[in-house]
């Protein structure tokens, strides 16, 4: 039993872990290479999760030739139903909702972002919060996504799997492997020559316009792509649990994201996961304390989101770069430099020395 | 010949506050020209305003022959008119190595299709290095591409600026102030750089410079700016002597 | 058609947006901080308030300057533990702004933690609570009532205004602190201590925020989001004021309440458009002073123009 329950407990981290790792990542391209300050990331999370959800869930009922509305709890009765039926529909969906939510996200966030990139970080921040909030509002006053209450029902791509572990453990490497597909695109992204340019506009945006950068064209290529991984973020969120409302994405979800890229190093993909590996831990641990110790006299989850904000302020006061600092854009280029080479060559020797040691010695004593 | 650089009566006010007015002038192409002026007399205005920062409240600049205001910072420096500035302004942070790669225009890798995939950029980023190195070899930076422009002096500094300019498709170079804060050998030693940069490379430069004595071994001719007007112009002997240039040095 | 209330409304609540974005945009242009903490005053301002009433009322005369030092203390304890560090370490105003970020939410959760503490000690409701301020000078005219509250709004935002205006244009400190936000090397050159035109700068705008607060609790009630909801109107304002200009932010902050107030009742009932639907009026006038006049300067920003427009503003 009590293995079971670990496993349980590694699956749903792995989970979120690896939602929460696409989100710090695509926010980690936007502030970490292109120097835009994102606070409004819930948005294209949630408009990822809505896509998701809506469009699943008319592709069901319709080829069911049931046109009950979406929110409705008829609607919800028959999706359970339907959901078992036929495991190539159910994947196809899935595939199909998340390439709509990367690009229906994507497109938002650029169609949107576009009149602010002109101006300072600062009215970009307070519009991009804005945004997210607006959004929200309207979610929650439109009757089509059933308003406050959400859309519940959404088919889990493997609801036809009996076993409820399989079917958790093969979303979860899904997922996993989303996130590891989405990881080394970033990685070939900044280091790539957009990489380059986009960590010059970070770096002096001013100097970058002048030096011919087409500034607003490349952060609206950023925010393109920022937006598209949280849409699918948000797509893998609302298959994960399955229902979904306007008030699983409020702001405080943008700040989680934002101390998990802080803590983990800004400006670097890998700390963006690291720092996304922490947080969701310390999150799932919370959640484990809340059921041990219920009644407290301070609620934990304020303690946790103290504990959010404390981070971001701690880190940016005394460890800036975070846990893996920000390195250069490794292009090809960097072939050409000799003197870079020898110092890695240098550096390489100095790392294997020890080993050559106790090689030696096993060598000679042997 | 016809100018490389025309500026037609351009005024510009920020607010109440007259920074340019009505200034006129022309630069011909492979020349080293002076634009000096005390302080606060819209130097630095003007390079805004040939440089797209600001539009002209009126006038009109041409740049080879075409009409360049209006027009965006980052598509002047397209046509090959390059611009430093008065506190340099690199990317910091970065590598001398990069601040060179990030410069060349439109490069492949730069498409948000293309960056991933290598092999579509490979050719075009090798040839950029190997401009990039032979660049920094004559600038005699060569060992410091993996430094942060931040570690690097001042003086090295701006002659990343230079060299970074030259990684574009740059014709004329307007430096605003080259050799503010540096000692008059020193600065001695800037300009008959750049004067070896216009000869080898076939450059043309405009240059900012507050003090006169400094640039009038070096440029061919001087504008001289005063509160927002062209005070006077000529050759160096000419402008030494000119009394109302005198007068707004002794004045000031 | 808008009934007088709405015309009352707006200017009431005009006057407390004003307090408060008024020290947004003080804050900003001095200290180039986008201070998101600023949302937490407003919902300190409004729990001071409420403290110290809950015994027994007390008198609003009483109560204004004690919200006032409150809000202003707190400020300057945030500048000294995080934006003066950070400042130092020479922090961009994008990592400032972040910080801001991760103040606001510590302390926001922190109130909540110890609201909801005082709440199970003291078995009184603090989740949603109204200050007991004894405010006279209620007017009734034909068959209306004009509270306290509204004059009592009234007056502090046109005291502020007044101070502020003879603050900058009169006083020693008033001009250091706008020759530290026109240019801050040109500023230390001249021998004006930065850092004490810092905390006076936070001690005012903190000051104003949380007596903002305080009148909001007036005018609706004192609730741990009451900072969080006012936010988008805060910043429209203040960006309507470019982050830089206190005669433009007044005008945002009484725009956006007449667009709540005025415009929404009569969309109301001509369109029946829902009255909850409110924020987006102040984000459609902040994204239409994006577009159309750019505050550039202050706020950092590009020389940059998108061909359309270039082609719409070319005369
Ligand atoms: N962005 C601006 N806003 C307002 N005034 C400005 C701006 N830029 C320059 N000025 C004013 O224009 C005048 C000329 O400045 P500048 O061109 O920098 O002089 P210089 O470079 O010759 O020292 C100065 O009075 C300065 O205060
Ligand atoms: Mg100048």
């Amino acid at each position: 039993m009590i293995t079971f329950d670990v496993i349980g407990f590694l699956l749903s981290w792995f989970t979120f872990f690896s939602i929460y790792a696409i989100l710090s990542m695509s926010l980690n391209l936007e502030v970490g290479y292109a120097g835009m300050a994102n606070f409004g990331k819930v948005a294209f999370y949630g408009i990822g999760a809505y896509v998701s959800a809506y469009v699943s869930m008319s592709i069901f009922l319709s080829l069911a030739g049931l046109n009950y509305p979406l929110y409705s709890l008829e609607a919800t009765m028959a999706m359970v139903k339907l959901a078992s039926q036929n495991p190539m529909l159910n994947v196809s969906v899935f595939i199909l909702t998340l390439i709509l939510a990367f690009l229906i996200a994507g497109a938002i966030g650029y169609v949107i972002m576009y009149p602010t990139l002109r101006v300072g970080p600062a009215f970009f921040g307070i519009t991009v919060l804005s945004f997210g909030e607006l959004l929200r509002i309207f979610l929650r006053h439109y009757e089509p996504t059933g308003a406050t209450y959400g859309l519940t029902g959404i088919p889990h791509p493997f609801a036809w799997i009996e076993d409820v572990f399989v079917k958790n453990l093969l979303f979860t490497s899904v997922t996993l492997i989303i996130l590891i597909l989405l990881f080394l695109y970033a990685q070939r992204l900044v280091n790539s020559p957009l990489g380059r340019t986009m960590l010059a506009i970070r770096e002096d945006e001013i100097a970058a316009l002048c030096m011919g950068k087409d500034v607003p064209k490349v952060k609206g290529k950023v925010l393109f792509i920022g937006s598209g991984m949280a849409g699918i973020a948000g797509c893998i969120l609302a298959y994960y649990i399955g229902s979904i409302n306007p008030n699983i994405f409020v702001p405080t979800v943008t700040f989680d994201v934002w101390a998990m890229m802080i803590l983990g190093g800004i400006g670097n993909n890998k700390g963006a996961i690291v720092g996304a590996g922490i947080i969701t831990l310390v999150d799932r641990a919370t959640a484990a304390i809340n059921f041990v110790f219920p009644g407290l006299i301070i609620d934990p989850n304020f303690i946790r989101w103290m504990i959010i904000g404390l981070i971001i302020i701690l880190v940016l006061l005394f460890k800036p770069a975070g846990l893996i600092p920000q390195t250069y854009t490794w292009t090809p280029a960097w072939k050409i430099v000799k003197p870079l080479e020898e110092k890695a060559k240098r550096r390489r020797e100095k790392l294997l020395s020890p080993f050559k040691k106790i090689s030696k010695w096993f060598l000679m004593g042997g | 010949m016809a100018p490389i650089l025309k500026v037609v009566n351009v005024t510009k006010y920020f607010g109440g506050v007259r920074a340019l007015e009505d200034v006129s002038l022309d630069v011909e192409k492979r020349a080293m020209v002076g634009l000096i002026g005390p302080n606060g007399s819209g130097k630095t205005t003007l390079f805004n305003v040939i440089t797209g920062f600001y539009p002209p409240d009126r006038g009109e600049v041409y740049f080879k022959g075409r009409r360049i205001d209006g027009l965006n910072p980052n598509e002047i420096f397209k046509l090959g008119l390059v611009r430093t500035f008065q506190n340099p302004r690199l990317f910091f942070n970065m590598s001398v190595w990069e601040n060179m790669l990030v410069i060349p225009q439109d490069q492949k890798g730069e498409s948000l299709l293309k960056a991933p995939f290598t092999r579509l950029w490979l050719n075009e980023e090798m040839e950029i290095a190997k401009k990039a190195s032979s660049l920094l070899k004559d600038f005699g930076l060569k060992d410091f591409v993996i430094n942060k422009v931040s570690d690097l002096s001042g003086a090295h500094i701006k002659l990343l600026e230079s060299a970074r300019g030259l990684m574009g498709k740059g014709e004329m170079f307007l430096l605003d102030e080259p050799a503010a804060g540096v000692a008059h050998t020193d600065a001695h030693k800037i300009f008959s750089f750049i004067r070896r940069l216009r000869d080898e490379y076939g450059l043309t430069f405009f240059i900012i410079e507050h003090r006169i004595e400094v640039l009038m071994d070096y440029v061919e001719y001087v504008y001289v700016l005063h509160n927002g007007r062209l005070l006077s112009q000529g050759t160096p002997e000419e402008v030494m002597r000119d009394p109302k240039v005198i007068h707004a040095y002794i004045g000031e | 058609m808008p009934t007088i209330t709405e015309f009352i409304n707006t200017f009431w609540v005009g006057s407390i947006y004003f307090l408060s974005a008024v020290g947004l945009t003080i804050s900003y242009r001095v200290t180039r901080v986008l201070n998101f903490a600023h949302i937490n005053l407003m919902t300190i301002g409004a729990y001071t308030a409420v403290l110290l009433s809950l015994s027994s009322p007390v008198h609003v005369a009483f109560a204004i300057p004690v919200v006032f030092l409150v809000g202003g203390i707190f400020m300057m304890a945030v500048h000294f533990a995080v934006y003066s560090r950070l400042m130092e370490l020479k922090a961009t105003p994008l990592v400032l702004m972040i910080s801001s970020m991760g103040v606001w939410i510590f302390v926001k959760f922190f109130l909540y933690g110890l609201l909801g503490y005082l709440q199970k000690a003291w078995k009184v409701e603090m989740y949603l609570a109204k200050p007991r301020l004894i405010v006279g000078g209620e007017i009734k005219v034909e068959g209306l009532t004009l509270s306290g509250d509204l004059f009592t709004a009234l007056a502090l935002a046109t005291l502020a205004a007044i101070f502020l205006y003879v603050f900058f244009s009169r006083t020693k400190t008033g001009k250091a602190l706008r020759a530290v936000a026109d240019n801050p090397d040109l500023a230390e050159i001249s021998g004006i201590s930065h850092s004490r035109v810092m905390y006076i700068t936070w001690f005012i705008a903190g000051g104003l925020a949380s007596l903002s607060g305080m009148m909001w609790a007036l005018f609706a009630h004192a609730t741990p989001e009451l900072g969080d909801t006012l936010i988008l109107q805060l910043f429209a304002a203040s960006v309507i004021g470019g982050l830089y200009s206190v005669p433009l932010t007044t005008v945002g902050a009484y725009t956006i309440a007449a667009a709540e107030n005025i415009v929404i009742a009569t969309l109301h009932e001509t369109i029946g458009l829902e009255v909850s639907y409110r924020p987006f009026f102040a984000f459609f006038i902040l994204l239409v002073v994006i577009l159309v006049r750019p505050p550039l300067g202050a706020g950092g920003g590009l020389p940059y123009r998108f061909k359309v427009l270039r082609r719409l503003m070319r005369r």
